[in-house]
C-alpha cells in the first residue's frame, strides 16, 4: 500500500490520454454475473475466498 | 456494473472541437475506469451456468474412487438503473438446483442418495445496491440475502471511493455484515449434530484498496481485507467434522491490467494471498487476455493456478482407511478440532477458460464462456498434500445475453 501511495505521485496522465484505460476490457469489476457464478464456484471448492470487495450473501456450500 | 459500455462519443462533443471530444469521451470512460462515474446506460443481463464436477482415482492409492459428484444448473438476472445523472439502483437474482452428492470424509462416505453437502437442493439469492456518485468518489449501500432449504444468509454492506484531483488514484474503503443461519435438523445431517436449534454464524468484513493509475496503459489495484467471524463453522453432513467456532481471514489483492495498443488487446493479471486462522495458507495467480477481433466478436482465453496449505485440524486418510475407505480415519485422540473434509488439505489446481462474445447490434450483447479446473493433491506450493484424495475435476459453461438501454 505505501508503494502504491508513493507511485501515485510518479502518475501524471492527462484525461485526455485516458483513452485506454476508459476501455471497458481495462476495468476491475468486469461481468458481474460471470465475477459472480465464478468466484462462487471457487470460493465452495477451495478453503479461501474473497479479496476483490466486501459483501454478498453467504451459502452453505462452503 | 462495469459492463455499462463507454459511449465512445456524443453530438456536443463533435460540435466544440476534436480536444474537447476526447475529454469528454474520455472524462465518463476515465471515471468509470475508477468506477466514479455514474453509467450513462442502463443494463439488464441474464446468464446461465452448467456445472459439473467428479473425482477421479488415478492413482494406486485412490483407484476405484472414481465418481461423478455434483451438477448445478443456475440462472440468474442482474439490471443496473442510472437515476438522475448522480445515482445508480443495481440488483441481481440467481435461481440455482443442485444435484448429486459430495464425500462425508476424504474422498468416500457418499449418501445413499441425493446432496449430502451443506448447500439445499434450490437455492435463491439476491442483492440490492443503491450508489451516489460525487464529483470524485461514491458511496454504495448493498444488501444482500441467500436462501436454500438448509440455509439462510442476510447480509449488508457500506462501499466508498475516493479519488484525488486528477482521477489517476482512487482509494476504496468498504465494510460488510454476515448473517447466517444453519439448519441442523435436515435429515441428511450427521446423527452427532442434529439438533432442533439451528447454527449461527456471523461475519463481519474490512476492506481498504488503492487504484493507481500508472501510465496510458497501465492501471493497477491493491486491496487488503480483514474478515472475523464467529459462529457455526463445522459441515453438518461431513463426519468426521468438528471445526472452530472463529475464523478470522486476511486477503491481499492485486491486479494489473495493460493494453496493448498494436493487437487492440488487454492482458489482466492477478495474484491473491490469504491465511486465515484455521492455518489455511494460499496462493492465487489468474492471468486472461481480451482481444477485441472484427465485426463486434471480443474472445478472452485465461489461466489460473491455485494452491493451498492444509488446515492445522486436517486429518489425512490414514492406513486403516487406504485398506478399508467404508470407514474414515479416526481422529487424533484427544483433538478438540478435526475435518476430513478435502477442502480444507493441501493441494493445487490449474483452471483454463475461454470466453467468446459477441456485439449484436442495437445493444444487445451475447457471450459465452467454458472453464475447466483440476485440483491435484501434489500440485500445492504450500506443504505436503494427502495421496489418499482423489483428483478432482469441475467444469463450467456459462451462456449470456445482455442488453444495454
Amino acid at each position: 500500500m505505501m508503494i502504491m501511495y508513493g507511485l501515485s505521485g510518479c502518475s501524471s496522465v492527462q484525461p485526455w490520454e485516458k483513452q485506454n484505460l476508459a476501455k471497458p476490457e481495462m476495468t476491475f469489476e468486469g461481468d458481474r454475473l460471470d465475477t459472480g457464478y465464478t468466484e462462487h464456484i471457487y470460493s465452495s471448492k477451495e478453503a479461501s475466498s474473497g479479496g476483490a470487495g466486501v459483501g454478498g450473501g453467504g451459502c452453505g456450500c462452503n | 456494473m462495469e459492463y455499462v459500455p463507454i459511449k465512445s462519443s456524443n453530438r456536443k462533443s463533435r460540435v466544440v472541437g476534436a480536444l474537447f471530444a476526447s475529454a469528454a469521451m474520455l472524462l465518463p470512460s476515465a471515471k468509470n475506469a475508477m468506477a466514479d462515474a455514474a453509467p450513462e446506460q442502463g443494463i439488464v443481463s441474464m446468464k446461465y451456468l452448467n456445472y459439473h464436477d467428479s473425482q477421479k482415482g488415478d492413482t494406486d492409492l485412490t483407484a476405484g474412487m472414481s465418481k461423478d459428484r455434483m451438477t448445478v444448473n443456475a440462472l440468474s438476472f442482474m439490471g443496473m438503473v442510472p437515476i438522475a445523472g448522480k445515482w445508480s439502483v443495481a440488483a441481481t437474482f440467481i435461481e440455482d438446483s443442485v444435484t448429486g452428492a459430495s464425500p462425508a470424509y476424504h474422498g468416500s462416505g457418499f449418501p445413499a442418495n441425493t446432496s449430502s453437502g451443506a448447500s439445499g437442493d434450490l437455492r435463491h439469492a439476491g442483492d440490492l445496491n443503491v450508489t451516489r456518485y460525487f464529483s470524485r468518489g461514491t458511496l454504495t449501500l448493498g444488501t444482500s440475502y441467500s436462501q436454500e432449504s438448509d440455509y439462510k444468509s442476510l447480509g449488508c454492506s457500506l462501499n466508498g471511493t475516493l479519488s484525488t484531483e486528477s482521477k489517476n488514484t482512487t482509494f476504496s474503503l468498504g465494510a460488510a455484515y454476515n448473517n447466517d443461519t444453519i439448519d441442523l435438523s435436515r435429515p441428511n445431517v450427521v446423527d452427532s449434530k442434529k439438533s432442533d436449534t439451528p447454527g449461527k454464524k456471523r461475519v463481519v468484513s474490512g476492506l481498504f484498496g488503492v487504484t493507481q493509475v500508472m501510465s496510458q496503459n497501465d492501471i493497477m489495484q491493491m486491496t487488503v481485507t480483514l474478515t472475523d467471524g464467529d459462529g457455526y463453522y463445522s459441515d453438518p453432513y461431513k463426519n468426521p467434522d468438528v471445526r472452530p467456532g472463529k475464523r478470522r481471514m486476511f486477503t491481499f489483492m492485486s491486479r494489473w491490467n495493460h493494453h496493448f495498443d498494436g493487437p487492440n488487446g488487454t492482458a489482466r493479471l492477478s495474484y491473491r494471498y490469504y491465511t486465515d486462522t484455521f492455518g489455511i495458507k494460499a496462493h492465487t495467480f489468474d492471468a486472461e487476455y481480451v482481444q477485441l477481433l472484427p465485426k463486434g466478436w471480443e474472445i478472452t482465453p485465461s489461466l489460473r493456478y491455485y494452491s493451498q496449505g492444509a488446515a492445522d485440524f486436517y486429518v489425512p486418510v490414514g492406513d486403516a482407511e487406504f485398506a478399508d475407505p467404508t470407514h474414515f480415519t479416526p481422529p487424533p485422540a484427544g483433538a478438540k478440532h478435526y475435518s476430513e473434509d478435502q477442502r480444507l488439505s493441501a493441494f493445487g489446481a490449474f483452471s483454463y477458460g475461454i470466453k467468446v462474445s459477441k456485439d449484436l447490434g442495437r445493444s444487445w450483447l451475447a457471450d459465452v464462456k467454458y472453464e475447466h479446473c483440476e485440483q491435484r493433491y501434489n500440485w500445492g506450493i504450500n506443504g505436503k498434500g494427502d495421496p489418499g484424495i482423489p483428483t478432482f475435476n469441475m467444469s463450467a459453461i456459462q451462456v449470456g445475453l445482455s442488453r444495454k438501454f
